[in-house]
């Protein structure tokens, strides 16, 4: 029986042919039963997301079971198997165990270390379990990668840096003030992307929130919206003083904050500083503020500059990653494998240990007169013969187990020894 | 210092940096665990050690500039594992060990003289003693205004790169600075007059000159304009951060001159 995973993904197949593929919960109940009455895959999982369908299982035949799962998969979507077939990746033993650990560590991910991708995982195993197509193996597997992907979130920080623009605000927000609880906000003009960082700020703490518009009645809509106070266009400069952090986004063609007026409100601030997201195009914040100690202004470049510098920051953390993983799977086929190989030898002993017993009996009813010495000197040297000669394949078997190899040789075993099919 | 025991704590110190400045590059859990281990074992040898020296002396280890500043680290390692553990702020010691490991084995290889019989009381110890709290305390603030420029630039060039990612917030490295210099310029402020006030006893005059005394009037004076600063004028972040570090480098002349030029303080 070999583990193996087949699928396509978004690394691989275009989002047309994804979403072809992709089949929902009730579907999906329906198509893992279809599958397990062909009797070819005892153990199956079938995990659709946006960007990948993929089978796991275990089977005699992987080929065959891959083929078997896709034509379902197909026909259930009325899709040609040959159009989906050539690009699907298939992955088996040792490398299935890596794609799978990869994947629910959101390694795999299109955006690396989104944290969606494990619920999906946790709910494909789920399902599949409510619908009685896991066994002992996939369920070790599965369990093992929630475990990896809990260790690669709290060990890396594959997933701590923002990779959006308003979230990477706040990030710079929370390096410049001890803690965003109780720091006043700002709004500068209204739009919804200056509305999702407002959000964010609140949901860290921020308070209170004031909203300033050129048109009065906007400016107390987004107020209540955001649960905030509205501030007359003309007093902005007051409101400046007493805020933190101001968020604009104007469709002005001229800034509406002079460095200036910046300059002025600084010097009753005593030190406290201001922190200007200046999401507008064009700009709402007069670059030369940054010469002014203690503001610090981000316009929409700087902050896509942020994200990229988080992203950097988050694929070094990858690598990190995947020296955890490679760690974790080679403990994983350690132990499978000796799991896989134990029954083996027991019955390899056992099978040569009758024979021996056999023997030894026979031999000695053939020899009545022998004295307790020779009998038992008899028996001392067929024991050490028989541990002679196992102890190469045994040996053999485990070394081969641990490199992910064993299946060739159990099997080679059982036909040499007369061992009988294995379970 | 007793060579058989502070050797163990020198190579913890050493260890605890190493693995300090390893987590500041790879910000790996157990790494940090471990150098907080190496530092409260390095600790713990030179609590030993200091303990050991004062038996031998019959005095407290404060007798020569050496002992002081052996003491003056054993303070600074106590607080860097109070602030770790109070604040979180677990790059500390990234900073802050390289100072302890530098104080110490300059410590350990100056060979230390006992005090003249003749100089004995209780004045010296306290007067040493204050001021080598205040020395500690002035370490932080030192390195607080260290972290504080470093961050600054950081944001200001809007390039974030590895300290944006691993030091904390400006008004957190702020707010450090100011605590530890009104924190340590009482110490230095008592420990200096008494200090002034035994020279006068024992030769006679105040002011006297003495390097040590010159310098650490100079480091007075700066920590004295930077907290005034501070109260009075609004001083804080960047500026606040150069007169740390001005403040610090008159005290590390302040030392270099007891140990290095003849002088009262002299080793």
């Amino acid at each position: 029986m070999a583990l193996f995973v087949a699928g396509l993904s978004h690394k691989n197949a275009p989002v047309a042919l994804r979403e072809q593929l992709a089949v929902e919960e009730d579907k999906l109940r329906e198509l893992l039963r279809d599958i397990q009455a062909d009797g070819v895959l005892p153990e199956v999982v079938v995990l659709s997301t946006c960007n990948r369908v993929e089978v796991y299982g275990i089977a005699e035949a992987p080929g065959e079971a891959r083929a078997l799962a896709f034509r379902h998969l197909c026909r259930h979507r009325g899709l040609d198997l040959g159009a989906v077939e050539p690009i699907l990746y298939t992955h088996l033993d040792a490398d299935a165990v890596r794609h799978a650990f990869r994947v629910a560590a959101s390694l795999d991910s299109m955006m690396i270390g989104e944290p969606q991708i494990l619920g999906q995982v946790k709910e494909a195993f789920a399902l599949a379990q409510a619908c009685e197509t896991v066994g002992p193996q996939l369920h070790t597997l599965f369990s093992q990668a929630f475990s990896v992907a809990k260790r690669v979130r709290t060990e890396t920080e594959i997933a701590r840096h923002a990779v959006s623009v308003s979230f990477a605000a706040v990030e710079l927000a929370k390096k410049i003030f001890a803690g965003l609880a109780r720091r006043a906000v700002l709004l500068v003009g209204a739009g919804k992307m200056s509305e999702l960082a407002a959000k964010h700020l609140v949901e860290q703490g921020a308070f209170p929130v004031y909203v300033t518009n050129r048109t009065w009645a906007r400016a107390q809509d987004m107020a209540r919206a955001l649960s905030g106070t509205a501030v007359p266009w003309d007093e902005m400069e007051t409101a400046l003083a007493s805020v933190d952090i101001v968020v604009t986004s104007t469709g002005a063609s001229e800034p509406v904050v002079r460095a200036a007026g910046v300059a002025r409100v600084m010097q009753g601030r005593r030190g406290r500083p201001l922190f200007f997201i200046d999401i507008a195009v064009p700009r709402d914040v007069e670059p030369g503020v940054d010469a002014l100690d203690d503001v610090y202004r981000y316009d929409i470049d700087d902050l896509k500059q942020v994200v990229d510098a988080n992203l950097r920051e988050r694929a070094r953390e990858a690598q990190r990653a995947e020296t955890l993983v490679d760690r974790e799977v080679g403990k994983f086929v350690t132990r499978q494998g000796d799991v896989e190989v134990i029954p083996t030898i027991v019955s390899l002993r056992a099978r040569l240990e009758e024979i021996r017993i056999g023997e030894v009996k026979r031999t000695l009813a053939r020899l009545p007169e022998a004295t307790p010495e020779t009998r038992a000197a008899i028996d001392a040297l067929s024991s050490a013969m028989v541990n002679k000669i196992l102890h190469a394949p045994i040996t053999k078997l485990r070394e081969s187990s641990r490199a992910g190899a064993s299946r060739s040789w159990l099997e080679a075993v059982h036909e040499l020894f007369g061992l009988g099919r294995r379970s | 210092m007793h060579p058989s025991l502070i050797n163990p704590a020198v190579v913890g110190y050493i260890c605890a940096m190493g693995l300090a400045l390893a987590y500041l590059v790879q910000r790996h859990e157990l790494v940090h665990r471990l150098a907080v281990l190496f530092m409260l074992a390095g600790w713990g040898a030179h609590t030993v050690a200091l303990i050991v020296r004062a038996v031998e002396l019959g005095a407290p280890p404060l007798g020569s500039l050496s002992d002081a500043i052996s003491v003056g680290v054993w303070v600074v390692v106590v607080v860097e594992l109070m602030i770790e553990q109070r604040t979180g702020l677990r790059v500390l010691g990234a900073f802050v060990l390289p100072i302890v490991v530098l104080l110490s084995l300059k410590a350990l290889t100056t060979r230390p003289a006992s005090l003249a019989p003749a100089l004995a009381s209780a004045w010296i110890w306290i007067h040493i003693a204050l001021a080598m709290v205040g020395f500690a305390a002035f370490v932080f603030n030192f390195v607080g205004a260290l972290m504080y420029l470093l961050q600054e630039r950081q944001l200001k060039t809007k390039r974030p790169g590895a300290f944006y990612y691993r030091l904390p917030a400006l008004q957190t490295l702020d707010r450090l600075t100011f605590r530890t210099l009104a924190l340590g310029f009482p110490f230095l402020t008592v420990g200096l007059l008494l200090g002034a006030i035994w020279a006068r006893t024992a030769w006679g005059s105040a002011l006297a000159f003495d390097p040590l005394a010159f310098f650490s009037l100079v480091a007075w004076v700066i920590y004295a304009g930077n907290l005034a600063g501070r109260a009075a004028g609004g001083w804080h972040g960047r500026r606040a951060a150069y007169f740390a570090i001005f403040g610090f480098a008159a005290l590390v002349l302040t030392l270099s001159a007891g140990l290095f030029l003849p002088g009262r303080h002299g080793s």
